[in-house]
C-alpha cells in the first residue's frame, strides 16, 4: 500500500529485469495520465481526505506547501477553461518527484510502531 | 497476580519462607553502609563520577555545560532540554518512552543556570540499556522540524506560562547582578523574544557544540565502577571528543543594581548580594549566614530561631527565605520575600534591619550554634539527596573543579565564629546590592528606601 493506493512497486523494484522492462511503459503511462500537461506532480493527486495525509501536509516545508497549492489552483483553472499548459510549461519527468509520499510513509510507520507497542504481549520466562 | 486465598496453605508457607530467606540474605552491613562521596575518574575520555551504595536502583545523569549561562542565543538551552529523548537515528521517541516504561525507568531533562542535565533513574541491572540511551540522545538525536513545531514549541509555551512572580524576581536579580551569562533568565518568560532565535536548526548546532566529551560529565549514583567502565566506553564512542564551535562564556563579574517590574497579582522582592561560589574560600561563612537568616521554620508551631522567619512572623502573609546560589565562578546570596505587597514591604524593611543588626551587633552564641547545625544538615542532606548531589558533582566536573567533599565542608563550618559572621555581613552591606521588585510597584520599596547601596 503506498500513499496513493495499492501498488506493485515493491514487487517490481525487487526484480531488475522486470523493472527495466516496465520503465518505458511506466513513463508512457505517466505522460498519458494527463496531470503533467496541467503542471501537476504525481504527489499532488494524493487525496487530502484522511487524518494521516492532512498531518503529512502540515509537515511540508512552507515553500513546498505554497508551490503545491499554486500547482493545484493553476490546474483547477486550466481544467475549468478546458485548456492545457503550453508544452514548455508541462511538468518534466525529472521534476515529477515524490515530495509528500515519503512523509506519509513515515507517518504510517509511526502509526504501525505505536500500534505494535500498544499490543505488546508479555512472555513469561518461567 | 494470584490472590492470596487462591493459594494452598503449602504454597503460602513456601512464599513466606522465601520472603524470610530474602530478609536473612540482606545482612546488616549493607544497610548500615553510609553513602560515600562521588569518586571522579575518566573513562574513554569522558569525565565520570560515581558512588555505589549497593542499593537496588541507579541514577545516571549526563551533565553538560549548556545551561542558560552558556547559550549563544536566548532560549536554546530550553530548546535543547525539550529535544532530549526525542527521535534519534536509531529509534523513535515513542519507542524510547515505551521501552523505558517497560523497564520501570524514569527519564528527566532539566537545567540550571550552568548545567543541562539528562537523567535516567532505573533498576540496577538495566545500566547497559540506559547508558546506551543517554549516549544515543547526545550523538544521534535528529532535531526534526515537525517535532519542533508539534511538540517542543508547545511544551515551551506551556512552561513559559507557568513562570511565576518569584521566578521573575529571581531572574531580574541575577540579571542586574551579572548582566549577561549568569544573568540570562533561567526560563524565558512569555515576554522574552525567543521565537527569532529558537528553531530546530539553531538547537541542533548548539547541541553539536554542547554535547562533546570535553563538555559533558557522566555522574552515576548507585552504579558499580566496573559496570560503568564496561559500558561507557563502547556506547560513548559516538560522542565527538570536541567540537569546532565550543561553548564559551566570559568570567562572571558582579555589577549590582536595581530592577522594578510591574506585574498584576502576586508580589516578590529579592535582595541579593555577592555570595559564595562553588569551592570558594568564604563558602563556610556564607552557608552559616544563610542558616542564620534561614526563613523556613524547621520546627512546628514556632517561627524558630532564624532571623527571616521572625521577620515574616511580624508581617503576616509574607514569606521570607535566604539562599546562596553557588555557581562555578560566582555566587549570589539572596533574600527573597513573597506575599501581599504591604507585607512584602514591611518584611523587606525588617529583613534589612536584621542584617544591619547582624553587621553591627554580631550574633548570640546560641543562635550561631543553631545556625552551624542547620548549615551542616543542609550540606550533608544535599550531598545525600540524589538529585542535588548529581547536579552539583556534574557541574563541578565539567568546570574542572574539585568535587565538594561533604566531610571537609562540614569541618569548615565548625570553624566559623561570630566575628567572621559579623565581618561577612558587614562586607555584604558595604558592597553593592542587587534588588529586584516584581508586583505592585506603588507599594514595593526602592533599594534606597531599604537603606541599601545599589
Amino acid at each position: 500500500m503506498s500513499a496513493a493506493g495499492p501498488s506493485l512497486i515493491e514487487f517490481v523494484a525487487k526484480r531488475p529485469w522486470l523493472k527495466k522492462a516496465l520503465t518505458p511503459l511506466a513513463s508512457w503511462y505517466g505522460n498519458a495520465a494527463g496531470y503533467r500537461q496541467l503542471g501537476l506532480r504525481a504527489d499532488d493527486l494524493i487525496p487530502e481526505d484522511n487524518e494521516r495525509n492532512l498531518q503529512a501536509l502540515s509537515r511540508l516545508p512552507p515553500k513546498e506547501a505554497y508551490d503545491r497549492i499554486y500547482r493545484i489552483r493553476r490546474a483547477t483553472q486550466l481544467s475549468l477553461q478546458q485548456k492545457i499548459l503550453p508544452r514548455n510549461e508541462w511538468t518534466k519527468p525529472e521534476e515529477d518527484t515524490p515530495y509528500l509520499s515519503p512523509i506519509i510513509e513515515r507517518l504510517a510507520a509511526e502509526e504501525k510502531e505505536r500500534d505494535q507497542l500498544d499490543t505488546l504481549g508479555v512472555l513469561k520466562k518461567h | 497476580m494470584i490472590c492470596r486465598p487462591a493459594l494452598s496453605r503449602g504454597s503460602q508457607l513456601a512464599l513466606r519462607r522465601q520472603g524470610a530467606a530474602k530478609l536473612a540474605q540482606r545482612g546488616f552491613a549493607a544497610v548500615a553502609s553510609p553513602k560515600s562521596s562521588f569518586e571522579p575518574t575518566t573513562i574513554a575520555g569522558v569525565k565520570v563520577a560515581s558512588r555505589d551504595d549497593n542499593g537496588p536502583t541507579t541514577r545516571l545523569a549526563v551533565v553538560a555545560k549548556a545551561g542558560t549561562r552558556y547559550e549563544p542565543l536566548p532560549g536554546l538551552t530550553v530548546g535543547l532540554e525539550e529535544f532530549a529523548f526525542k527521535n534519534t537515528n536509531k529509534r523513535s521517541a515513542l519507542r524510547i518512552t515505551r521501552e523505558t516504561e517497560l523497564l520501570g525507568g524514569q527519564l528527566q531533562a532539566y537545567h540550571t543556570r550552568e548545567a543541562l542535565v539528562l537523567q535516567a533513574s532505573f533498576l540496577r541491572e538495566d545500566l547497559p540499556y540506559f547508558t546506551e540511551l543517554l549516549a544515543e540522545v547526545l550523538s544521534e538525536t535528529r532535531y526534526t522540524t515537525h517535532e519542533y513545531h508539534e511538540e517542543v514549541q508547545n511544551v515551551i509555551h506551556l512552561k513559559q506560562a507557568k513562570v511565576d512572580t518569584a521566578a521573575v524576581a529571581l531572574d531580574a536579580a541575577h540579571s542586574v547582578a551579572f548582566h549577561s551569562g549568569l544573568g540570562a533568565p533561567l526560563y524565558p518568560t512569555p515576554n522574552t523574544p525567543i521565537s527569532s532565535y529558537l528553531n530546530e536548526h539553531s538547537v541542533a548546532s548548539f547541541a553539536e557544540a554542547a554535547y562533546t566529551k570535553a563538555n559533558i560529565a557522566v555522574v552515576a549514583d548507585g552504579a558499580s565502577e566496573a559496570g560503568l567502565s564496561k559500558w561507557i566506553e563502547p556506547f560513548f564512542q559516538s560522542v565527538p571528543a570536541q567540537s569546532e564551535s565550543a561553548v564559551s562564556a566570559s568570567a562572571s563579574k558582579y555589577f549590582g543594581g536595581e530592577q522594578r517590574i510591574a506585574s498584576p497579582g502576586r508580589n516578590s522582592l529579592v535582595i541579593a548580594f555577592p555570595g559564595a561560589a562553588l569551592n570558594a574560600a568564604n563558602s563556610a561563612e556564607i552557608a552559616v549566614l544563610v542558616g542564620l537568616l534561614g526563613g523556613e521554620s524547621t520546627i512546628k508551631w514556632s517561627p524558630g530561631f532564624s532571623l527571616l522567619s521572625n521577620v515574616a512572623a511580624s508581617a503576616p502573609g509574607a514569606v521570607a527565605k535566604a539562599a546562596n546560589y553557588a555557581y562555578s565562578d560566582a555566587g549570589l546570596l539572596t533574600i527573597q520575600v513573597n506575599g501581599p505587597a504591604a507585607a512584602v514591604r514591611k518584611a523587606a524593611e525588617e529583613a534589612v534591619k536584621a542584617l544591619k543588626g547582624l553587621a553591627e551587633g554580631g550574633v548570640p552564641q546560641e543562635n550561631l550554634v543553631k545556625a552551624i547545625a542547620r548549615a551542616k544538615y543542609n550540606v550533608l542532606s544535599g550531598a545525600e539527596a540524589s538529585g542535588v548531589g548529581l547536579v552539583q558533582t556534574g557541574t563541578n566536573l565539567v568546570h574542572g573543579a574539585q568535587i565538594v567533599k561533604a566531610a571537609e565542608a562540614v569541618k569548615a563550618l565548625e570553624g566559623v565564629t561570630a566575628d567572621k559572621i559579623k565581618a561577612a555581613a558587614k562586607t555584604l552591606l558595604e558592597g553593592k546590592a542587587s534588588v529586584a521588585a516584581v508586583g505592585d510597584l506603588h507599594v514595593l520599596p526602592y533599594a534606597t528606601d531599604l537603606g541599601l547601596k545599589v
